[in-house]
């Protein structure tokens, strides 16, 4: 009874006290809005077929089933063409945004809003792919996905040192301004009836955007302490809670298409992955997939091996070591699947879904390979100058200094 | 805040990272030698007030997050029991923004090649009417796909899954079911009529009074090493002619 309720109590400070997986969920907050800049600059010139208003799943269309499905979209708010420009715009900023961590609890409020009005505007154009990322840019708001690897982490780190010399950190200007145009935004949306289909996501817009007001507020008052504590706790709470949902439905994502297969004659005679292979719609190099469905026995191995992945998967998240290695075997054969069945954003969004499951260290190590490449790359483009050091380094010399 | 971080960061010394709520980059936020050990956040640091606000939170969230998950994975279930009694809480829970569907390749993989074609009935510029040949636009996506490591969604997802939706809403005999029946006889017209303006040089040079949209589809012949038989022969499903709407006619999409 003493040892149960330790844990418990043990576990309450675990997921109370931090947000949990810093560079995980930095990794997929990249991942997921890359996949999406990415998907969107590749349709740019295709933009108007697929989400315009004049194109052949009209904006009229659209607006029907919409109605009848309550399906959440901004984008057809209006059917004029400004609108729709406008949209497909901030979309592709509010991915940039998110991706590098600029105001990131906005920015992901902003790609949902994105992610959501293109998606559900056309949901006759998407695949498993844009399937993945609808559901992540719902989860991401909840997580704290900016801790690392992103312009507010450098931004907070940059305050704290100069507070730590004793200089004074000129008021933020920019989250306040921020807020107030998503408030006036919102405001406007809702008075002229814009959030009449569905209660949902509206209601999720609001309570964040009351929610960052309110964080705001408190880490003015140096007095409140406590309620300061209480909402990071429950910030906390939510990315935590968030994060095991995100984990588990890249679990359900696999164990469903695992499970399934299992029931397939196709997938017990072996000859699954050859069909796909021969299809019009997913075989950009035909040779390359007569190559590879040249021999039986192959075939046989690599279907009956995805399935065996596949259902396995969410169970060898018990054992460390064997989870890495699944992961690794998954995320290689989404990398030929991008190039092969010519599922480049499907395979992306699958890798990054992975990708909240890499262990902590190799994480780190990558950040710091890419680190070290970055500083070699900014030292080539700036020969005159002296080697540029990181912001921190140089930070922590004048502390040295001075203190 | 500024009580709560600057305790938590502690003193800065040299080499020392800042932050260890935004740990910089990179490396480990070491605590320098002689700090003060960071003070406890989290419920620990709560007075009792609001430790049951906190409480409360993780409850909230914790029954959220398990409810959630439950109803997706109903969800994605096949038919049971449950799903028998309860089935419209789970359709209420998941739909729209929660939609998903994973049986990717499965249960069995598609084995037929299904393409759309069209032809097409236009008045040429001296007032005659001619009937074109049939266009196979599936054909044509396949050729864009090929070679390309980009493939966009108008070649790989649009007409595909537009006829995926009509063959999903329409009988046997053609005839729409519901509201979603009409729907997607409008969105596949839109796309036909779209492509012929495109690429058909007669729809080009006239106005596209009626179209006929068939799809034919084909068995992927099995591996070599299977030792199977199947037919080569295409199957057809041919629609009525549709008459189009003025807008359309005027190649009103883009």
């Amino acid at each position: 009874m003493n040892r149960l309720s330790l844990t418990l109590s043990r576990g309450i400070a675990r997921v109370t006290e931090a947000a949990l997986g810093p560079y995980q969920t930095a990794v997929i907050r990249i991942g997921f809005a890359g996949t999406w800049l990415l998907f969107l600059l590749r349709e740019f010139p295709h933009r108007q077929e697929l989400y315009g208003p004049a194109g052949p799943w009209g904006w009229n269309l659209a607006k029907e089933l919409t109605d009848d499905n309550h399906a959440f979209t901004a984008l057809l708010w209006s059917d004029g063409q400004l609108w729709f420009e406008c949209c497909y715009a901030l979309a592709i900023l509010a991915a940039a945004a998110l991706l590098l961590g600029w105001r990131t609890r906005t920015a992901s409020l902003l790609f949902m809003l994105g992610v959501l009005s293109l998606q559900n505007r056309s949901v006759f154009v998407g695949d498993g792919g844009d399937n993945v990322l609808h559901l992540m840019a719902i989860y991401l708001v909840f997580t704290r996905c900016g801790q690392v690897w992103s312009l507010d982490a450098r931004r907070a780190a940059r305050g704290a040192a100069a507070r730590a010399r004793g200089e004074r950190v000129p008021a933020d200007r920019v989250g306040p301004l921020l807020w107030a145009v998503l408030g006036l935004a919102l405001g406007t949306a809702t008075l002229t009836g814009r959030f009449g289909n569905g209660w949902l996501i509206p209601a999720l817009l609001w309570t964040a955007w009351a929610a960052l007001g309110l964080w705001w507020a408190v880490g003015r008052r140096t007095a409140w302490h406590e309620p300061r504590i209480l909402l990071d706790v429950i910030a906390n709470v939510l990315h935590n809670g968030a994060l095991v949902v995100i984990m588990a439905e890249a679990c359900l994502i696999y164990a469903t298409a695992g499970w399934y297969k299992i029931q397939g004659s196709r997938w017990q005679d072996g000859t699954a992955v050859y069909y796909p292979l021969h299809l019009d719609y997913f075989s950009p190099w035909p040779g390359l997939a007569d190559l590879m469905s040249s021999s039986g026995t192959i075939m046989m191995v690599v279907a009956y091996g995805t399935v065996m992945v596949q259902v396995a998967f969410p169970f060898t998240l018990f054992n460390r070591r064997v989870k890495n290695v699944l992961l690794v075997l998954m995320m290689f054969e989404h990398a030929v699947i991008a190039v092969v069945l010519g599922l480049p954003f499907f395979s992306l969004a699958m890798i990054t879904a992975d990708a909240v499951f890499l262990p902590t260290s190799f994480l780190r190590r990558l950040g710091a390979l890419a680190a070290r490449a970055r500083g070699r790359l900014g030292r080539r483009g700036t020969r005159a100058v002296p080697p540029p050091r990181s912001s921190e380094e140089s930070t922590a010399d004048h502390v040295g200094f001075t203190a | 805040m500024d009580a709560y971080d600057e305790d938590s960061r502690g003193p800065q010394a040299p080499g020392g990272s800042a932050g260890t709520r935004l740990p910089e980059d990179f490396p480990e936020p070491l605590p320098p030698p002689g700090a003060a050990p960071p003070p406890r956040t989290g419920v620990a640091a709560l007075s009792l007030r609001y430790q049951i606000g906190a409480a409360l939170a993780l409850g909230v969230v914790a029954v959220g997050a398990c409810v959630h998950l439950v109803m997706v994975f109903l969800s994605l279930a096949p038919a049971n029991t449950v799903t028998k009694q309860h089935g419209e809480a789970v359709q209420d829970w998941v739909y729209p923004e929660f939609e998903q569907n994973w049986k990717l390749f499965a249960p069995n993989p598609l084995q037929q090649n299904i393409a759309v074609q069209v032809r097409a009935e236009v008045r040429t510029k001296d007032g005659g009417l001619r009937t074109t040949g049939w266009t196979d636009l599936s054909a044509q996506d396949g050729a864009a796909i090929d070679g390309n490591l980009v493939p966009s969604h108008t070649q790989q997802n649009e007409l595909r899954r537009a006829w995926d939706f009509f063959a999903a809403t329409h009988a046997g005999d053609n005839r729409p079911v519901g509201m979603r029946g009409s729907l997607s006889e409008q969105y596949v017209r839109r796309i036909v009529v779209m492509r012929l303006y495109r690429d058909d040089p007669t729809s080009r040079e006239g106005v596209i009074q009626r179209v006929q949209v068939r799809s034919s589809t084909t068995n992927v012949q099995p591996p070599a090493w299977s030792r199977e038989r199947v037919s080569d022969k295409p199957v057809y499903r041919v629609l009525p002619w549709w008459s189009l709407t003025s807008d359309e006619a005027a190649g009103g999409v883009r």
